[in-house]
């Protein structure tokens, strides 16, 4: 997608946003957009609801600045092609990625420390090649890059986290709803796991006091959760196509418990079945309790 | 015609090592490029497969191609073409007295080697891979040379990462991005062996310091066979009235082709690499097309040809009275790669060159010493704690040039299994600990996933209930790639491991009734 084809989209998207409901809704939008906490919006094209969703909390403007350095962290962790529904969809990367040079990013990194081996990760998932095309910054991860960080949590003591993240200027976290047979479900909180070095597999054992450990050292700029396929069954790797509904929604937000806590609902659960959500909710990281949250719905 | 020998020399070498370094996934599922073109075309390789085991791939018949030029043209695949015959060459030019001593007969050892390789092919065991000189080349750089080269490369270049100078870090990380490019591998590679398969190889090529390549004289089977293949070539050496038996020739033949100062040649010795022609003081030296007869013809000796002949025949016996041999029996840790054919086959075809092990994505496939008996010597297994078998991956059945690993489908490769997990108990943190740990379940990758996790009611010291999630293994969804016991965090042997159990290449190798 060129440049013409994404101001095109997006003011498209920026259109539909406004004019189905009515006319003063576009005024009221754009007076209200500061107040939206979780803005969930569906329609057929990544692109258009990724940007329509940020658009919805304020715009991309209201996170990023000229200059900045940007770590957008999608899912990147298993060799599965899009329609698997393991990895961050690619178009809602890529989307974000342009997103933010629109505003005057510097730079924009896309990495993950993967599960699966890298190389096959990063291609198959399709987001290496997406992102490279919106002009991000695509490495692997160096394992010489992690950084012991203290962290006196709840669980964690410290651990190395990756300097990339640590030193950007913005992050945006972009997760894939899907099942886990701990977590039970792994949205936002846990895609941190993915800039975490050493042997992460230890921190099963107290997996949801870690998790919140680990967002809260990170604390992103932005959420942005691609439910546009989710798996549910079989996660967090997937592999079969019968396991994935396609529900061509994205979830913006910048508090990443009430995110997750709302992606919990997509699977017909909520947030206080999520152990991470409900001791970040304690912890005073963000609010699970979505009926004290501004949502917005846009259809497209 | 030496500067175009060189040049030619290092032509092919560079294409040998290009292809070498870019055996290695890229993340497709494909590598792009015909990285095992040099087995295909050794007609030692074609051979041995043909006899032990009655059929080749197709690949395999362009070594026809290097069978003909051999018969018009002699051994110039040795002298041109070779890129082990061009490492010799190269590590010979330190060596530039004659050798001391006169290696009379010595020449002859090739060909005992061979027909050792090939009775013993036609007895069924595959042993030409051993000292087949592509084959040997490429097994010593990827599971030993290449390791090291890659180990201090990165020491150099984190060392100097570490030492956290502004300008020193920039043009080091610059130096470093470029070599990460072309020549280094994406992990480090790390073998089993690779201190014994590469004092093996560093002593082969010192043996140059001796005499000038020494191993393309006195060793290399290849070399016999085309020296064999040469014996009516066209392309001769002939002598014209000017020569005064200088002895020059003789003193600089680097096949040890010419043998005496009158200049008597072994067409079956020479490298074609035409030196001679270049240094000869008179110009008395000629190459050209004629169908004059050699002037000295290959003489082995017949009872010596016997013994390597009978050599061959009883190895293949020899090697296979072991306890446990029989079927029945299956080495649990002998874990083939994914399309291996069934172990007799295997072994039949397997010419341990090491593709495999060079192109698995995590290094996961290592080189046997004991686990396939004597004679599977340096075949390919999975060590699931280096690394495990990646589920989409299907690159060691691509690079395999004999068809000992079958290339597979991904969805054949999805399908295929090459053992089965155990868990032990005992070991387990849900199991053992009641420990909450999910990593196996987590990172299996069946669609369905063949580790589930069952609710256990449990009670702790004190007596109070809980709840943990165990996890069990589905036999008959598991593929036995491996992952779930590299990735298992338990320390030292883990809790979850791959045995060979219930690989599909096998019909006996079978734990349940089906």
């Amino acid at each position: 997608m060129n440049r013409r084809d994404f101001i095109k989209t997006t003011l498209i998207a920026g259109l539909s946003v406004s004019i189905p409901i009515n006319l003063d809704s576009l005024i009221g939008n754009l007076a209200a957009s500061e107040t939206v906490d979780i803005a969930v919006v569906q329609g057929i094209s990544p692109a258009m609801i990724t940007t329509a969703a940020v658009n919805a909390i304020g715009g991309i403007s209201r996170f990023i600045s000229r200059g900045d350095i940007v770590v957008v962290k999608p899912n990147i962790g298993w060799d599965r092609t899009p329609e698997q529904a393991a990895n961050t969809n690619p178009e809602v990367v890529s989307t974000i990625v342009k997103m933010c040079y629109e505003a005057g990013a510097r730079t924009v990194k896309v990495f993950d420390r993967t599960c699966n081996d890298p190389r096959r990760c990063y291609k198959q998932s399709g987001i290496a090649d997406a992102a490279r095309n919106a002009g991000a910054d695509v490495k692997y991860v160096d394992e010489r890059k992690f950084k012991n960080v203290r962290l006196d949590g709840l669980a964690l003591k410290e651990w190395p986290l990756y300097t990339e993240i640590l030193e950007a200027d913005k992050v945006i976290n972009v997760p894939i709803a899907k099942t886990h047979g701990l977590a039970t479900l792994t949205l936002g909180m846990k895609n941190w796991m993915g800039v975490m070095g050493g042997w992460r597999g230890r921190i099963h054992q107290r997996l949801d006091k870690s998790l919140v450990d680990i967002a809260k050292a990170i604390k992103p700029t932005l959420t942005i959760l691609d439910a546009v396929r989710i798996l549910t069954a079989n996660g967090p790797q997937g592999g079969s196509v019968n396991d994935v509904r396609l529900l061509n929604t994205v979830i913006s937000g910048t508090d990443q418990v009430a995110i997750d806590s709302f992606g919990a609902t997509l699977f017909g659960l909520t947030g206080d079945d999520l152990g991470y959500v409900r001791i970040g909710d304690q912890a005073g990281l963000g609010v699970m309790d979505l009926s004290r949250l501004k949502i917005k719905k846009i259809i497209m | 015609m030496r500067n175009l020998r060189r040049i030619t020399q290092s032509i092919f070498f560079l294409i040998f090592l290009f292809l070498f370094f870019q055996t290695e996934s890229k993340g497709g599922d494909e590598l792009g490029y015909p990285v095992k073109i040099w087995l295909d075309f050794d007609p030692l390789i074609f051979i041995s497969t043909l006899l032990s085991s009655h059929s080749v791939t197709k690949s395999l018949f362009v070594a026809l191609i290097v069978i003909v030029v051999t018969i018009f043209m002699g051994r110039i695949f040795c002298g041109w073409i070779c890129p082990l015959g061009t490492l010799h060459t190269m590590i010979g030019s330190f060596r530039k007295k004659p050798p001391a001593t006169v290696r009379q007969n010595w020449y002859r050892i090739k060909y005992y080697i061979l027909l050792f390789i090939l009775a013993s092919s036609l007895f069924t065991a595959q042993l030409a891979g051993i000292m087949d000189p592509i084959s040997l080349l490429i097994r010593s750089l990827s599971l030993s040379i290449y390791p090291l080269v890659n180990y201090m490369t990165r020491a150099f270049f984190d060392t100097a990462y570490h030492l956290h100078l502004p300008v020193i870090v920039d043009v080091s990380e610059f130096f470093y991005t470029i070599f990460k490019k072309t020549f280094l591998s994406f992990h480090q590679p790390y073998f089993f062996q690779g201190i014994f398969i590469g004092l093996l190889f560093l002593m082969l090529l010192g043996l140059n310091l001796i005499e000038r390549r020494f191993w393309c004289k006195y060793l290399c089977p290849l070399g016999a066979l085309l020296g064999i293949l040469s014996r009516y070539s066209l392309l001769k050496r002939s002598i014209s009235e000017g020569c005064t038996s200088c002895g020059v020739c003789e003193t600089m033949c680097s096949g040890g082709a010419v043998v005496d100062k009158d200049g008597t040649w072994r067409g079956a010795e020479c490298l074609y690499c035409m030196d001679c022609d270049d240094l000869c003081p008179y110009n008395a030296v000629n190459f050209g097309f004629t169908a004059r007869k050699d002037a000295a013809s290959l003489n082995l000796g017949r009872r010596n040809v016997i013994i390597s002949l009978l050599a061959g025949i009883f190895i293949v016996p020899f090697l296979r009275t072991r306890p446990l041999s029989g079927s029945g029996y299956f080495n649990r840790k002998l874990i083939r790669p994914p399309g291996s054919l069934d172990e007799r086959e295997f072994l039949k075809k397997c010419v341990r060159c090491g593709e495999c092990m060079k192109v698995c994505i995590t290094n996961g496939l290592q080189p046997t010493l004991f686990d396939a008996g004597m004679e599977g010597i340096w075949t390919p297994k999975l060590v699931p704690r280096v690394g495990y078998c990646e589920y989409r991956c299907t690159l060691c059945g691509q690079v395999c040039p004999t068809g000992a690993i079958r290339r597979l489908t991904l969805k054949e490769k999805e399908k295929t299994k090459i053992g089965v997990a155990m868990i032990d108990k005992g070991r387990c943190l849900p199991y053992a600990f009641s420990t909450p740990c999910v990593v196996c379940e987590e990172v299996c990758p069946t669609p369905k996933k063949s580790i589930w996790l069952e609710q256990v009611l449990v009670r702790d010291r004190d007596g109070k209930d809980m709840i943990i999630k165990q996890p069990r293994v589905d036999i008959d969804l598991c593929v036995g790639c491996g992952t779930c016991e590299m990735f298992c965090p338990v320390k030292g042997e883990p809790a979850i491991y791959v045995i060979s159990t219930n690989e599909s290449r096998s019909t006996d190798n079978k734990l349940l009734l089906d």
